[in-house]
């Protein structure tokens, strides 16, 4: 049975990532310190596409709406694992990256020098969420440390 | 903040801009340019590829050297580097990597399962199709270089200045006549696919903020309708990536599309630009389109933009709709301040616009009674330009069948002098041109030349023709290097679904009625 003592988790609120929350909760043992991942991917960052017509306030005000949102779901994801780490007595951290979900989980694993990585399984096909996976292949060769995919539920 | 980056970029692409203009005014490269058809365009090249090295150089030296503060000025000098950028990939696709391709495609020859034409015809691969392609392989490749993304973001003011420049080249009757079509099927098809999404919508039950948003998009601008209704709506961030993804993909979808529709259908380019305008949904596409489809000139472009502007202006009116709607339906909705919507959306470019139409009318930069950029003289008529014995013979013989006195006594006049003798006859034979059930396609033709010979194109009207081409062409190559594959990935969920139907509709059906509609709804 694994006992690691530093957990690094990703996940953003999905069903394969919730999956792969409650996996690191029952892995998780006294003195076991789980850090959270949590990525914004950086598609957003191009998402005002080819707008030319708006003016700088209306652009302003979409990129402070979005902001927001994406600063709401984030929250309230984080706050629901705040509570469930308390009630567990986990050690519990977490970090939001803006960036590719792979080199965000390979950049954060080489800080945080993880004993196992923990992620959910790509989504099915049909189900509804942003298109912006991890991609294991590149995870299996750059980490360093056990890499854990949680199939999904 | 200080926005400019130390870098010796800006001063090496002025000194590889400063070295190619004066290499192309030493003459080394006639032999090239004689090749590939671009020796007529070697005067733009020199001054347009010195102007730009120039300004490199002297702001890439002080890039280089001096010391940028926080300020306004720091903002705009920091945007000369991404403005260099661009238009070095339009110099390279407009003056090299456009014409070889054509010379490459004349050497294929003309292919004759596709209509007999050459290939760089049928799939619009000119510069602004290709600068554009350029611009996107750019971005989802290397990227945009970080000392080059402010002046990329130029791009929008490019586009905005086109536009407003746009207004010299209209008279009051082109305008009125082409305002009045366009409000009509813009008003049509904007306000119909609006109702086309929301409907769908509630029969799938997708949530009311998903359909708000992309009815927006899907009716009125593409992404600067989704831009300026989502917060309205109160947009989930999955439903504005999935509706900005769809409306991207169908946007760079359509085109490359219409040009090759319209081409098979051979329609004009006035029938191209106004279903452009109406069945493409982004805006910046529409322009993209319609300079593909006539990259010599800006006819297709003219009326395209009227529609592009026309359905700009609808845009306040779908967002407060919207609003409204939307508030009806959910509780959490904020109540609607009418004009603060009106006032905030509102297009300030479009004023521009006006007001450089209302200038060129008082004839400020030409003679004010142009038509189309043309104005009226039969003093200038060439020896050449006369009507010869066989084309008088020809009308002639069919000036009997016009029963409208005016339009007889202009074909007579014609008929006596050789030549168009007055403005007022020149309006009657324009009118006979397009009279297709009256006169003979060969009596049509000659009628046609007749009232091309006494039109003249002023020096001016041509700067300005160049210039417009211009900031479009660098609007629409830096609005490429905005377009990521990784945006376009979202579309995806019931937004394609409901997009992919509607846009399917709206571009069938704006094309039927454009196709049975005549030149003579927008040109007469």
């Amino acid at each position: 049975m694994l006992k690691p003592k530093r957990i690094l988790l990703a996940s953003h609120g999905t069903e394969g990532a919730r999956a792969a929350e409650k996996m690191a909760f029952s892995l998780c043992q006294k003195q076991t310190a789980l850090h959270h991942l949590v990525v914004v991917p950086d598609f957003w960052k191009g998402m005002m596409g080819d707008d030319w017509l708006n003016n700088a306030s209306t652009r302003d005000t979409f990129g402070n709406y979005v902001e927001g949102q994406l600063d709401d779901e984030i929250r309230s994801h984080v706050k629901k694992l705040i509570r469930e780490t308390e009630k567990r007595g986990i050690n519990y951290q977490y970090q939001v990256e803006l960036g590719k979900p792979t080199e965000c989980l390979i950049k954060a694993a080489h800080s945080i020098k993880p004993d196992l990585v923990i992620i959910g399984a790509p989504r099915p096909r049909g189900k509804t969420g942003y298109r912006s996976r991890m991609k294991p292949e590149q995870l299996v060769h750059k980490l360093n440390a056990t890499l854990l995919i949680v199939p999904h539920p | 903040m200080v926005y400019t980056k130390k870098t010796p970029m800006t001063f090496i692409l002025g000194v590889i801009m400063l070295v190619y203009g004066l290499t192309v005014r030493s003459g080394v490269l006639d032999a090239l340019l004689k090749q590939s058809g671009q020796i007529k365009n070697s005067d733009e090249m020199i001054y347009m590829a010195l102007t730009a090295g120039v300004i490199g150089i002297v702001v890439g030296l002080w890039q280089m050297i001096g010391s940028a503060g926080e300020g306004q000025m720091d903002y705009y000098l920091s945007t000369v580097g991404g403005a260099l950028f661009i238009l070095f990939v339009a110099f390279f696709v407009k003056w090299w990597f456009a014409p070889e391709i054509k010379v490459f495609s004349k050497y294929v020859g003309k292919i004759d399962w596709m209509g007999g034409k050459y290939f760089h015809k049928i799939f619009g691969l000119n510069y602004i199709v290709l600068g554009i392609i350029t611009g996107i392989l750019i971005v989802n490749t290397t990227g945009v270089p970080k000392w080059a993304e402010n002046g990329v973001r130029l791009s929008r003011l490019g586009l905005k200045s086109g536009v407003i420049l746009l207004g010299t080249l209209y008279s009051f009757a082109e305008l009125t006549k082409l305002l009045g079509v366009s409000i009509v099927l813009i008003g049509i098809f904007v306000l119909g696919s609006v109702w086309m999404v929301l409907w769908l919508g509630s029969r799938k039950k997708i949530p009311n903020s998903m359909a708000g948003v992309l009815s927006a998009g899907m009716g009125v601008c593409g992404v600067s309708a989704t831009v300026a209704a989502a917060p309205v709506v109160v947009a989930k961030s999955t439903e504005i990536a999935y509706t900005i993804g769809t409306i991207l993909l169908w946007g760079v979808f359509m085109m490359f599309l219409f040009p090759l529709i319209g081409n098979a259908l051979e329609l004009s380019y006035a029938q191209f630009g106004a279903w452009a305008g109406t069945g493409i949904l982004n805006s910046a596409q529409v322009a993209g389109a319609a300079l593909s489809y006539q990259p010599d000139g800006i006819e297709t472009l003219k009326v395209a933009e009227v529609f592009n502007i026309t359905r700009v202006l609808f845009l306040p009116i779908i967002v407060l709709w919207l609003a409204i709607w939307y508030v009806k339906r959910e509780s959490t909705g904020e109540k609607v301040d009418i004009g603060k919507v009106i006032i905030g959306k509102f297009p300030l470019f479009v004023l521009g616009f006006i007001i450089l139409f209302a200038l060129a009318s008082t004839g400020i930069f030409y003679p004010a009674n142009h038509y189309k950029g043309k104005y009226f003289d039969n003093t200038k008529v060439k020896e050449s330009k006369m009507m010869t014995d066989a084309q008088v013979a020809k009308l002639k013989s069919e000036v009997d069948k016009v029963e409208d006195l005016d339009h007889k006594g202009a074909m007579s006049r014609l008929i006596e002098n050789r030549k168009v003798m007055s403005e007022k006859d020149d309006a009657h034979i324009r009118t006979l041109v397009l009279k297709k059930k009256v006169l003979s396609k060969d009596v049509r033709k000659i009628l046609k030349k007749a009232h091309k010979a006494v039109r003249h194109t002023s020096k001016r009207v041509k700067k300005f023709r160049q210039l417009i081409v211009w900031f479009f062409a660098f609007g629409l190559i830096g609005l490429g290097m905005q377009i990521t594959f990784s945006s376009i990935k979202q579309a995806g969920g019931q937004p394609l679904v409901i997009g992919t139907i509607v846009g399917t509709i709206k571009a069938a059906a704006s094309l039927a009625v454009i196709y049975f509609l005549t030149d003579f709804a927008f040109l007469s």
